[in-house]
């Protein structure tokens, strides 16, 4: 069965090109152009994935579209942006939003995002119950905490630890900094975001990761928060 | 009276002339402590004292001897005039140290205000100053608003104390203060005197806000000529390519082969993504020349930010052109993340074009003393000429590298933002070496141990 997405952006000739790429990556698409449309037809079509623009030149913007969506809905979202626009990404990720993507992009990227977001999504609610989580040569066990890279233990604090397991079980996924710190540290820290620095800054030693040959587990999105890598 | 008493002990055996250069000390001594008034009262009384115990015959206004009178008379012109002269002397060495005291205030004040570089500064400098040291219950500022007289005669009607806050051309505001007790002339007089100098504090900030505002306009002209210089020449090119591009695929496109269809819609994206990075650094550029760009300066990794800008590297070339060199313990630095990566990208784009295929770009970190952290980008091409040092870092500056030369005025700009210093030096044996220079982030929060 196809994918179902609907795609919502106030630029119709963005539409139509979005409408041709994700049709030619297999998928199903339906349009909308305004805040009531998507709503409407996230209601009525149910669709598996939802391209939400942030700027709708209508009365809601994105945010708002996509803080409405999550009051009934759990259909995972990626919000389209423009550059530059950090407080915007933070505020369409604590509106409910999966992810974002900034545009312009392109159409493989969206691809991508959208096979991400759907492969974390039957994982996401409650405990994952992944054991174990590998990709390049990095290999985490969750259930007995042992970090490897190359086959060797890596030794991590427990916080250090904590940060790692947090970020790796969301694969692909942008965790705000406050996300981070509220999840680590405690609602009360949640302004220390240099700690999220220190620490991030220590696991990738210890990970031994090597940005001279792009080799990195730990993604840093300026102004928002930090991604762990994609699985393989 | 004392000295009386002892005299009258000792006036069987000391003559008169004794007791007169006595009481002549004793006036002395009065005038110097409490000044002309005491002094002269001390003579007059000096001069009964002696008269009614001392001269003969005792305790009678009487004097037997005219020479004891001349002696008397000698002796009461003698203190007077010792007497205003030494209260003279007196009354001027205090008023010399009281004026060092108002110098010295007003010196402070002065040096106070040279370091201020808002008028909200001066104002504040000055109420505080009137309270602290000039007890005030009350102080404040009204400035002079357009059109309206000055609020002088109103403050004094609410009895309170007007201090005008001008230079000779303008009234910046009058200063309002509320005395508890009556405020002495000298007091007003020193008061002005400092409203007076707030006056030039504020002309001077006046003045120093335009000249930047008409270099800010100045520069906004230069960057508007080498814009439209830009706009015709290499924001074209690009566009030029899509649509030659397009018009062969819709034109053509049935009759072209696969490979011709693809490497156009190839050539169309990989344009448009240069399009785009020139429109954003257009746009980066007159953000920055407006003053208008934002930092969102937090504590920061530089081995972080040198490690994306490395990896996004290798991604766009495939290939380990970079070496990065950082010490362990480099201390946090407060920076927005995305703006500084942005400026290495723009530096290491600028490195790679003149690196030897043979060697590495190298980016390093390091303390230069203990307030500045340094992130250098190292090549090893050719070195610089003097005369291109200062030219490559201006917006559109054609190299010999031939791109726009965007990336490095917005290097430079973003680094200045963030009260840095982008620097230019040559590398040991040859090539470039770009030094962006931050000042530290305060020891204590990077030092911080989180647990």
């Amino acid at each position: 069965m196809k994918i179902k997405v609907l795609v919502v952006d106030d630029e119709p000739q963005i539409l139509k090109q979005l409408k041709i790429g994700l049709q030619g990556y297999g998928y199903e698409v339906s349009t909308a152009a305004t805040d009531t449309e998507a709503l409407v037809m996230a209601a009525q079509m149910q669709p598996d994935m939802i391209i939400l623009d942030i700027a709708l030149g209508t009365p809601l913007d994105g945010i708002e579209v996509c803080r409405r969506l999550r009051e009934w809905s759990t259909t995972p979202v990626i919000m389209l942006s423009i550059r530059d626009e950090e407080k915007t990404k933070v505020a369409a990720l604590n509106a409910g939003a999966d992810d974002y993507l900034t545009k312009p992009f392109g159409m493989e990227e969206l691809h991508a995002r959208i096979q991400a977001v759907r492969r974390r999504i039957p994982s996401d609610p409650g405990a994952t119950l992944r054991a174990e989580i590998r990709v390049g040569a990095l290999h985490i066990n969750l259930i007995n905490r042992v970090v490897e890279v190359a086959g060797e233990e890596v030794h991590l604090t427990p916080k250090e630890y904590d940060l790692l397991r947090l970020l790796a079980t969301h694969p692909g996924k942008v965790m705000t900094h406050r996300a981070i710190l509220t999840e680590i540290w405690g609602a009360e820290n949640n302004e220390m975001d240099h700690y999220v620095r220190v620490f991030i800054n220590q696991i990738r030693k210890k990970l031994r990761e090597n940005p001279e040959h792009n080799i990195r587990y730990i993604l840093n999105e300026p102004g928002v928060g930090y991604r762990f890598v994609a699985l393989d | 009276m004392g000295v009386t008493g002892v005299a009258v002990l000792f006036r069987g055996i000391l003559t008169l002339a004794n007791f007169t250069t006595l009481y002549i000390l004793l006036v002395l001594i009065l005038a110097i402590r409490n000044g002309t008034r005491t002094a002269l009262v001390g003579s007059v009384v000096s001069f009964l004292c002696i008269n009614f115990f001392l001269v003969q015959p005792y305790a009678t206004f009487l004097i037997a001897d005219p020479r004891e009178l001349i002696d008397l008379i000698i002796f009461f012109v003698v203190a007077l005039v010792v007497g205003q002269l030494a209260a003279r002397t007196r009354q001027q060495a205090q008023d010399a140290d009281s004026r060092a005291d108002e110098q010295k205030r007003l010196y402070n004040f002065t040096r106070t205000l040279n370091q201020l570089a808002t008028a909200e500064g001066v104002y504040n400098t000055l109420t505080d100053t009137v309270q602290r040291d000039f007890g005030a219950a009350r102080a404040f500022s009204i400035p002079t608003a357009a059109g309206l007289p000055s609020p002088a005669s109103e403050a004094t009607s609410l009895g309170l104390q007007p201090f005008p806050v001008q230079t000779d051309q303008h009234l910046y505001a009058t200063l309002c203060a509320d005395f508890v007790a009556p405020p002495t002339p000298d007091t007003l007089r020193i008061l002005n005197t400092f409203a007076a100098q707030a006056g030039q504090a504020l002309q001077r900030i006046d003045l120093t806000e335009r000249a930047r505002k008409s270099e800010q306009f100045e520069q906004a002209d230069r960057l508007k000529t080498a814009l439209l210089h830009a706009v015709s020449h290499d924001l074209r090119t690009p566009i030029t390519i899509i649509k030659t591009s397009a018009s062969n695929l819709s034109r053509l496109g049935d009759t072209l082969s696969t490979a011709d269809r693809r490497e156009a819609a190839h050539t169309i994206e990989q344009e448009a993504d240069t399009l785009d990075g020139l429109v954003g650094n257009l746009l980066d550029m007159s953000r920055l020349r407006a003053g208008a760009m934002t930092l969102h300066s937090e504590p920061n990794s530089l081995e972080e930010v040198a490690g994306d800008a490395t990896a996004r590297s290798f991604q766009r070339t495939q290939q380990g052109r970079i070496r990065l060199d950082f010490p362990p313990d480099l201390p946090l630095v407060s920076f927005d993340y995305g703006l500084l990566l942005q400026v290495l990208i723009n530096l290491i784009d600028n490195a790679l074009r003149y690196e030897p295929a043979a060697t590495q770009i190298i980016l390093r970190g390091q303390m230069a003393g203990a307030t500045e952290a340094q992130l250098c980008v190292i090549n090893h091409g050719e070195n610089i000429v003097d005369d291109e040092r200062q030219r490559i870092m201006e917006p559109f500056y054609h190299g010999k590298g031939g791109k726009i030369g965007l990336g490095l005025a917005i290097a430079n700009g973003i680094v200045e933002a963030h009260q840095g210093q982008l620097r230019v030096e040559d590398t040991p044996g040859g090539g470039v070496t770009f030094i962006i220079a931050l000042p530290t982030f305060s020891s204590s929060t990077t030092e911080a141990n989180p647990k």
